[in-house]
């Protein structure tokens, strides 16, 4: 920092470092709450059909808004289905959505970041004119336009949330690519004459790794958001289907007798992406000890 | 300056081209026949064989471009399939509602963001940063609908103070157009005050750890002064950085927040052009948002180097 002054600030380096630690142990309790969560959400997606105590398509119209009690956790809904069953169901609509569309984000905007970095010149410039018209669009906008044309339901949804997240992974690869390239080792590699593709799997991939796993861990969060978002809006999973976001919308009208339609799914939404916001989060302090606060 | 303007607005040009051409392709995307996913099946083939010809989907890909493109260039955005109108006065009708939230939201987020973030670096590790940075995480992780609900529960339904939607201009009817944008603009507010907060919040601790700081510590100004002259003013930069990356989710966050509170804005347009299939008019809203994004993305990259007179000398 600045040399001006003549005697350095002890007590500044000293409040820093308290900080730090103090934020390290804050982390360190909130990570495993962070893997619990998303450990509680894989099972309930993976055993869903095992765990969900009703059939979650199943009505029954003389139990309809049924308080929560102890044979409906949740409560019921509207037509008499359990929305602990729906809520369980719908974690795999919102896992499915926010892993599915940031692996395409990643394999996508990883190669096209690779290829732009590595080719350079026009393909480089093409392809990240091409990145920024993408993200000239408000991201729920684009995804509304594009899951409108794609035709309503889940691979409409994912594909339009992987459009979304392409450019920002193709932006950070080809930023890696540019560094990672411009180091010795690859030079000494182009020397011994390896083919290009070969610097670009054996060297430039893995050493570029790091960051995109960083980036792809808190995105997911964001795409289980945005999915819930959308389904919400109405495209994604029809009805009778349940996904978190639907089963909000359609409870928007029981707000006043039963809350609970709303609040139940919405609860696990919140947990979800909460827990999944700490996992990005260690997994960042993990990967890059650079970033750390 | 001049120069810099310049430079970013040759930079648009091809940006713009390519999001043209990408709301152009959009209407070609569709699975299947676009006419037959528009009109309902039992609609007479001659009804659909003008509309065919209308939008000019009888003819090649690349005439239908340059007459698409021809006719923006000339301001005309095509008509909405629904009410016939041009694009451009449904989006007329819209733009106030969605104006006044925006601002409205605005206005709230920095309002609340300010004294929190400032606060919350001021006395950090103090009970005040703790309620700071769990409001900032709450309302990062929380979707805007689920706030919206939230608040429609505690101060619509149970309550009962302020109405949960409708939509009253507060131009001609203040208090009534007030208390009907006040929950819309309080749920979109509060997810942007949330991430204002967490930005204020670490550039304010930035700032206060300077040497200009200890300065003018050092010479006698009270903790008042030095917070309000020296650290705010430098940590409101990276805020204004924040605010333009943020434009995204804040139009994003009204499409949401009209859709809840029935707002008859252009988010509200976009979402129910959407269902109705009105591609023609989902592709002019679309780039309109697109156009008015980019222009504000602009403004903002402008303003930073208005601001911070480092950047405009890189």
């Amino acid at each position: 920092m600045a040399t001006i002054l003549v005697a350095p600030a002890p007590s500044r380096s000293v409040r820093d470092r308290r900080w730090g630690t103090l934020r390290r142990a804050a982390r360190a309790r909130l990570a495993p709450f962070g893997a619990a969560v998303m450990l509680l959400a894989v099972a309930a997606a993976v055993l869903a059909p095992v765990v969900a105590p009703y059939d979650p398509l199943k009505q029954n119209l003389d139990n309809t808004l049924a308080r929560p009690d102890r044979t409906h956790l949740m409560g019921t809904d509207n037509v008499g289905r359990d929305v602990l069953s729906r809520v369980i169901w719908g974690t795999r609509v919102s896992l499915v959505a926010g892993f599915g569309s940031v692996v395409i984000a990643v394999l996508v905007g990883g190669v096209l970041g690779l290829v732009a970095g590595y080719a350079g010149g026009g393909v480089d410039n093409l392809v990240m004119r091409l990145m920024d018209a993408v993200l000239s669009f408000p991201p729920l906008v684009l995804a509304l336009a594009l899951g409108a044309v794609l035709g309503a339901g889940l691979t409409g949804v994912v594909i339009a949330l992987g459009v979304v997240y392409t450019p920002t992974f193709a932006r950070l690869m080809r930023g890696q690519v540019l560094a990672i390239t411009a180091r010795e080792y690859v030079d000494a590699a182009r020397a011994l004459g390896v083919p290009g593709w070969r610097i670009a799997w054996t060297h430039v991939l893995p050493n570029a790794t790091a960051p995109i796993v960083v980036q792809a861990s808190l995105s997911v969060a964001f795409a289980i958001l945005a999915e819930a978002s959308l389904s919400f809006l109405g495209l994604g999973i029809q009805p009778p289907g349940a996904s978190w976001g639907s089963m909000i919308n359609a409870g928007r009208g029981y707000l006043q007798q039963a809350p609970w339609i709303v609040f139940g799914p919405g609860a696990a939404l919140f947990v979800t992406v909460v827990g999944l916001n700490f996992v990005g989060d260690a997994i960042r302090d993990a990967l890059d000890p650079r970033l750390r606060v | 300056m001049g120069l810099l303007i310049l430079r970013r607005l040759v930079a648009t040009i091809p940006v713009l081209l390519l999001v043209t051409a990408g709301v152009f392709a959009l209407i070609h995307l569709t699975p299947g026949d676009p006419i037959d996913a528009m009109m309902a099946e039992s609609v007479d083939d001659s009804v659909k064989r003008e509309l065919r010809r209308d939008l000019g989907l009888d003819r090649p890909l690349y005439l239908q471009y340059a007459t698409w493109m021809g006719r923006l260039l000339q301001g005309d955005l095509g008509r909405s399939i629904r009410n016939r109108e041009p694009v451009i006065e449904n989006v007329g009708h819209r733009i106030k509602p969605s104006l006044q939230l925006a601002g409205l939201a605005m206005a709230i987020s920095l309002l609340v963001a300010t004294p929190i973030g400032i606060l919350s670096a001021a006395r950090r590790n103090s009970a005040v940063d703790r309620v700071g940075t769990t409001f900032a995480l709450f309302g990062i992780c929380m979707p805007n609908f689920l706030i919206a609900l939230l608040l429609i529960f505690v101060f619509g339904v149970t309550l009962r103070w302020l109405p949960i939607s409708g939509y009253v201009d507060p131009l001609e009817e203040p208090w009534d157009g007030l208390r009907s944008l006040a929950l819309p603009a309080i749920t979109l507010g509060l997810a942007l005050a949330a991430v204002i907060t967490r930005t204020l919040r670490s550039s304010m601790l930035e700032a206060l750890s300077e040497d200009y700081i200890r300065t003018a510590r050092a010479k006698g100004l009270s903790d008042g002064a030095v917070i309000r002259r020296h650290a705010l003013k430098n940590a409101l930069i990276p805020v204004v950085t924040v605010l333009g990356l943020q434009l995204g989710t804040l139009i994003g966050g009204a499409v949401i927040t009209e859709y809840v509170f029935a707002l008859p804005g252009v988010g509200r347009l976009v979402v129910d052009a959407v269902f109705a299939r009105d591609y023609p008019l989902v592709q002019g809203v679309v780039l309109l948002i697109a156009v008015g994004f980019i222009v504000s993305n602009l403004a903002v990259d402008l303003l930073y180097g208005w601001i911070d007179p480092r950047i405009r000398h890189r």
